[in-house]
């Protein structure tokens, strides 16, 4: 059995505004275990990436973890006090965002800002072995002529590689666990494809548990060993991804599946299946189950939250009428 | 059918200033001796990566962009050098749909007036109650609530502001409708409505479309045919299910196995490319995509391929006879 990396219980992470407190996160519990990927699928404003930000304990004001456990390592990330979290985060426990160009500083080179990840987790290297060690890194993403690419700016570089220089910077550390928030979705479909493939690759040769967040239900088939698919800040369907894409039992997994466009299939300009409504702002979720106002199968007894049961196999689903095939 | 528009060699070039003098120092190449036609009531989806020229053909086509050479013809009448007047009623025929609904609306307009306005400014209706049915009417068509007259566009979600935007673009009872990436700023959910929406409407009122995506498996869903752009050229060209089934050019069959698939545990060969898109200031020579093309020879790099019916070796079905490809080594 593997060595379970990352365990969160419970959190709830809340957002004070001027309409009152909302919670952006609601009760969300998963864990993720060595060398394992677990993709968090879900649309704009569902919460996927405030959990993210939640585990790293990025967030800021006027949002704040209001309660919950989150496990890392063994350490209980919500006791410790910033400077030791200051230790693990960028160190053991790394994050790379979606758009590569406002995650990058602009006035530091490439080379600089990979080896400011040296001198603060590993300071005992000199300034020799740091630039030998970036260089290095460099190679291993995959960036042509690395020497060169050391003293470019953010700017000089297309957007696939900018892409690379954070993977780059989020792996040096040899990380325990990888978050990687939406990686691709502003890179077109052939670079996709290259950065897709590096990930692959840098996870075959170590143990690194990830995190991948994407509304991209095609990427979570390809790298993810388990899913959760997150509605209205709640886990509504967590389990592993075979089972997930052959029987999902949440009507709104079933709702985005179905609403993809497939390719080579089916006669072309037919109708799309397509979930009625919109997905609704953090002021309007409706008490009890989240997708009940646009569910197709809702009742009743839907307006009060749906607990999460348990299938077989540890598939999970928080609804009172689950698909059954 | 007949054909609703049609370009031949279409050229846009960007010039680039700089230097003291702001002089032009260079020419952005974005759309390279384009030939395309669409037929009435019918989609073209145009494929490509972003800076690949689909956008601003697109806005070429319609005027919206003055073509640097080359001719655009609207129902056989050539529209390239139209001006004033004759301009203006022409634009009625031809309307655009942006792709980001927040930026594309005015946040100071009411709806009322965001769908009044091409009205007005085409005479087509000038009393109130007129203009009243009409906007109503509009409304009804996309699936929007008529209460939605008097708000202003930041109170409606991004499918409904799409929807806004596709009520404007309907107004004046276009028959061409640009739709340039009009679902990529949707959440999954909302872009299946937009689509089904579309192809309504196009059935409805025997819309032409052209389809500006660079999501492969949407414009397969609403195209009759295909065309995949690269540096500003077409490379290959087809009826929608003979492109999809059978590319012919190493850059749509790199395109194609790219896109990740919602199925998992399937072994597919998988293409990747090497290397970015080059800079369409700079373009190779020869074939735009030899730098990056798994198969490429010497002479690809010497001699720009013309698109051009695919080889008669190549097994075909009757609706095959269009698909044309750029490539000397297709298959």
């Amino acid at each position: 059995m593997a060595q379970t990396i990352l365990t969160v219980k419970n959190l709830v992470t809340s957002f004070v505004l001027d309409q009152g407190e909302a919670h952006a996160v609601d009760d969300v519990s998963f864990t993720v275990d060595q060398g394992e990927v677990l993709g968090i699928v879900g649309e704009s404003g569902c919460g996927k990436s405030v959990t993210s930000l939640s585990i790293m304990r990025l967030i800021q004001k006027p949002g704040y973890i209001k309660s919950g456990e989150i496990i890392f390592n063994g350490i209980n990330l919500l006791e410790i006090s910033d400077a030791e979290m200051r230790k693990i985060r960028g160190n053991k426990m790394t994050m790379i965002f979606q758009e590569p160009m406002t995650a990058l500083n602009p006035v530091y080179t490439c080379g600089n800002q990979i080896e400011e990840v040296f001198k603060i987790h590993q300071p005992h290297l000199s300034p020799k072995q740091r630039k030998e060690k970036t260089i290095e890194i460099l190679k291993k993403v995959g960036i042509p002529s690395p020497e060169r690419r050391y003293h470019e700016y953010p700017h000089q570089l297309s957007g696939g590689m900018r892409q690379r220089i954070m993977i780059a910077m989020a792996i040096v550390c040899d990380p325990l666990l990888l978050i990687a928030d939406e990686p691709t979705t502003a890179l077109d479909v052939t670079i996709q494809a290259q950065v897709l493939e590096l990930i692959k690759e840098l996870r075959k040769q170590s143990q690194m548990a990830m995190i991948l967040i994407t509304h991209d239900l095609g990427i979570v088939a390809e790298m993810c060993d388990k899913v959760a698919v997150m509605y209205g800040g709640k886990i509504i369907e967590y389990g592993p991804t075979d089972m997930i894409f052959a029987h999902p039992r949440h009507p709104y997994t079933l709702g985005l599946l179905r609403s993809i466009p497939s390719l080579h299939q089916g006669p072309t300009k037919s109708k799309l299946y397509n979930i009625p409504g919109s997905v609704p702002s953090l002021w309007e979720w409706p008490q009890g189950c989240r997708f009940y106002k646009r569910c197709e199968r809702a009742r009743d007894n839907c307006q009060r939250t749906p607990p999460m049961l348990t299938t077989q196999d540890g598939h999970q689903v928080a609804c009172y009428y689950p698909i059954t095939t | 059918m007949t054909e609703v528009i049609r370009c031949h060699k279409l050229v846009k070039h960007f010039p680039i200033y700089g230097g003291i003098l702001n002089r032009e120092i260079a020419t952005l190449k974005a759309v390279q001796e384009v030939s395309l036609s669409i037929d009435g009531g019918k989609t073209l989806g145009l494929v490509g990566e972003s800076g690949c020229g689909k956008s601003t053909l697109g806005r070429s086509l319609i005027r919206l962009l003055e073509p640097t050479s080359g001719d655009i013809y609207f129902k056989g009448e050539n529209i390239t050098r139209l001006s004033g007047a004759r301009l203006r009623s022409l634009r009625k025929h031809l309307q655009i749909v942006f792709q980001d609904p927040f930026s594309s609306l005015n946040p100071r307009m009411t709806v009322r007036e965001i769908l009044e306005e091409p009205l007005r400014v085409h005479k087509i209706f000038s009393e109130a109650s007129q203009l009243q049915r009409r906007t109503k009417e509009l409304l009804e068509l996309v699936g929007l609530p008529l209460d939605a007259l008097n708000r202003y566009p930041h109170e409606f979600s991004g499918g409904q502001r799409q929807r806004i935007g596709i009520a404007r673009a309907l107004a004046v009872e276009p028959e061409l409708i640009i739709l340039d990436e009009p679902v990529s700023a949707l959440d999954v959910s909302v872009q299946a409505q937009i689509i089904n929406l579309l192809l309504d409407l196009q059935r409805q009122f025997g819309l032409t479309y052209l389809f500006i995506a660079h999501d492969l498996k949407v414009v397969e869903h609403v195209s009759d045919e295909v065309a995949v752009m690269y540096l500003g050229h077409i490379v290959e060209s087809g009826p929608s299910r003979s492109l999809y089934q059978n590319p012919q050019h190493p850059y749509t069959q790199a395109l194609l196995s790219a896109i990740p698939l919602p199925t998992p545990k399937r072994n597919r060969q998988r293409i990747i490319l090497k290397g970015d898109v080059p800079s369409p200031i700079n373009p190779p020579s020869g074939c735009p995509f030899h730098p990056r093309c798994p198969k490429a020879q010497p002479k690809c790099e010497k001699e720009k391929p013309i698109l051009q019916k695919i080889p008669s070796a190549i097994p075909t079905t009757a609706s095959d006879h269009n698909h044309q490809v750029a490539c000397f080594y297709p298959g």
